[in-house]
């Protein structure tokens, strides 16, 4: 092995035994009112595929897929503007009101929506603090600076001489954007799209926040059964399952996408 | 060359976080929550102690789960004197091995204490407060005065309890129906009937003055001292002093770690926290009960919900779970209640 690889190894190792830490305590036997774990167990296994488990897991997906999709509709346009304004002042202030919300702190937003779905601020027609229309909103409006910056820097590659082409040839705006644009920018919609969909998998302020405990994903189950529970063997199983459902489902979503971008 | 030196950079970088903070060699290290709860124990106690010793303490802060994990690594030589914890936390640090016993014998301020106060051989309570119905009359025009107004139609939708320990409410349903926290099941069906109230569960104490503020949760099972600090930012909220049932008590404690080259200084700090005087500034500072019966309770706090100022009172005004059976228990609490009350 070469020696340049030494710290690469290094890093890796550190993961590597914190992986292993996980999976040796999911395999330890919790035993109530004491931090001593038992002996070997698949019970913790068992015990997370619990209903109310399983139904964490399944909102967790949902709840990521909808964010993923809302927030692309919700950034394409922006990131069209940011890629194809020609004023230089239009793109600086749209670039300041894209990236102002990574400045001020996930959890500040967070309690900014708190009192903005509260009705404090807006009246809505149907309730939206502690439900899971509440948290979308906060997830998407979280994942919108990234996706954005990612459209827009994979449609400033898409050469405008191809939509120009088309107009020429009497494409209308709707059938140049559906047949030039909008498939040159795949490469920038499927990165944005696992970006947000993984980050949302593991999402833990917002629904923490905006759910009130009534909108549990998996990284709020995770600390309700390890900081709450003191069920830390519990936690590090809920934490594996979770943790090799992330990977399966975005092994899927990267092959599906890479399949319709190719 | 330049590549050793890469990886020397490295495993330094790695390795620092398992260095210690530097701390004053002779200083007593204790373990605390962090913001008012350290702020008020190194004034009031603190301060006195170093005057008294000459001895400076330091604090190590956090969540009481943080630092009981950190605890849990550093056994056998701990990075901390002496622990604050709740009581029934407390036991998790005894079955792990991580206290040492008390001296009571260096304690002689602990024969001025309620005697609900002393929780084992390894930890004494050092200021207490109850859970108890805490309301906004602005928005909740009927008033409380009991635990099973809880259950009244018209507060559908006003309710908030705590979701990362839902022993309380527990405690209270079982009491109703005849049972205790040790036969809990008597409660579950009452318990059930009080979803359709419940507007939003909390994981901390600012989430909980958070849903109070914003009239989210205008009507919650709280802590006694935050519903005194949420008077103190002029929110007008009313503290139940319930009549059917006491408010459920909570004793926060001190322990001295198991290890520890400073126990004599440990039992020092403890004693002083337990007298008379320290007592009495405690119970202005954080507006809890003073475990010392001896203390001085502001006329403003006398008699109110967690202020126990005489044997009668801790008798007679509060509920006081078993530590063992809560620690125990809790877990199963939890999993009951995010199946048949916080699931939709």
């Amino acid at each position: 092995m070469s020696f340049r690889l030494l710290p690469a190894v290094a890093v890796l190792a550190v993961f590597a035994a914190a992986l292993a830490a996980l999976f040796r305590w999911s395999l330890l036997e919790f035993v109530p009112g004491s931090l001593q774990p038992g002996g070997l167990t698949l019970a913790n296994f068992r015990a997370v595929l619990a209903p109310q488990y399983v139904g964490a897991i399944r909102d967790t997906v949902v709840l990521s897929a909808l964010t993923t999709v809302l927030t692309l509709v919700c950034a394409y346009p922006v990131a069209y503007a940011l890629a194809r304004t020609p004023s230089r002042r239009v793109r600086s202030l749209i670039l300041v009101l894209t990236l102002a919300p990574f400045f001020t702190g996930a959890i500040v937003r967070t309690y900014a929506w708190v009192l903005v779905l509260g009705n404090t601020v807006v009246t809505w027609p149907v309730p939206m603090l502690f439900t899971e229309r509440g948290v979308l909103v906060g997830l998407v409006h979280f994942s919108m600076p990234t996706m954005i910056l990612i459209l827009a820097a994979a449609l400033s590659h898409i050469d405008p001489v191809y939509e120009r082409a088309a107009a020429s040839l009497g494409a209308s705006p709707a059938h140049v954007f559906r047949r030039v644009t909008l498939p040159l920018s795949m490469p920038g919609i499927v990165s944005g799209g696992l970006i947000v969909f993984a980050w949302t998998l593991s999402a833990f302020p917002t629904p923490e926040l905006l759910g009130g405990g009534k909108v549990k994903m998996i990284a709020n189950v995770v600390k309700d059964l390890g900081l709450d529970s003191f069920n830390w063997p519990g936690a590090a199983a809920f934490a594996l399952l979770a943790l090799a459902l992330t990977l399966a489902l975005l092994t899927l979503v990267g092959r599906l996408s890479s399949d319709r971008a190719a | 060359m330049r590549s050793r030196l890469a990886v020397l950079l490295l495993v330094a970088l790695l390795a620092l976080p398992m260095v210690p903070p530097a701390r004053a060699q002779n200083a007593l290290v204790v373990s605390v929550w962090g913001g008012n709860w350290k702020d008020t124990v190194d004034r009031v106690i603190g301060k006195a102690f170093t005057a008294k010793t000459g001895i400076p303490v330091e604090y190590e802060v956090g969540g009481t789960i943080d630092r009981l994990a950190k605890a849990r690594v550093a056994k056998g030589n701990p990075l901390v004197d002496l622990n604050f914890t709740t009581t029934h936390v407390a036991r998790l640090y005894i079955s792990d091995g991580l206290y040492d016993k008390l001296d009571m014998a260096r304690l002689p301020a602990s024969k001025e204490i309620a005697k609900e106060a002393f929780r084992s051989d390894s930890h004494i309570g050092s200021w207490a407060y109850v859970y108890t119905v805490v309301y906004r009359p602005d928005l909740v025009k009927e008033d409380i005065t009991k635990w099973s107004d809880l259950w009244k139609p018209s507060l559908k939708g006003k309710l908030a309890l705590p979701d990362f320990d839902p022993s309380h409410i527990i405690t209270i349903a079982a009491l109703m129906e005849g049972g205790n926290e040790v036969n809990w099941q008597k409660g579950e069906a009452k318990l059930k009937q009080l979803k359709e109230s419940v507007a939003a569960f909390y994981s901390t104490d600012a989430q909980s003055q958070d849903l109070m503020k914003t009239g989210q949760g205008p009507v919650q099972v709280m802590l006694s001292v935050n519903a005194y600090h949420l008077q103190e930012q002029g929110i007008a909220v009313k503290v139940v002093q319930p009549t059917d049932y006491p408010g459920v008590v909570g004793i926060d404690t001190m322990a001295v770690m198991a290890g520890t080259k400073k126990a004599e200084a440990a039992h020092q700090f403890i004693n002083l926290a337990l007298s008379k005087e320290i007592q009495t500034e405690l119970v202005k500072a954080l507006r809890a009960g003073p475990v010392n019966l001896g203390a001085t309770v502001p006329a403003s706090l006398k008699g109110q919900p967690g202020i126990f100022s005489s044997t009668a009172e801790w008798k007679e005004r509060g509920y006081i779970m078993n530590d063992e059976a809560r620690a125990k228990n809790l877990p199963g609490w939890r999993e009951w209640f995010t199946a048949n009350i916080v699931k939709k």
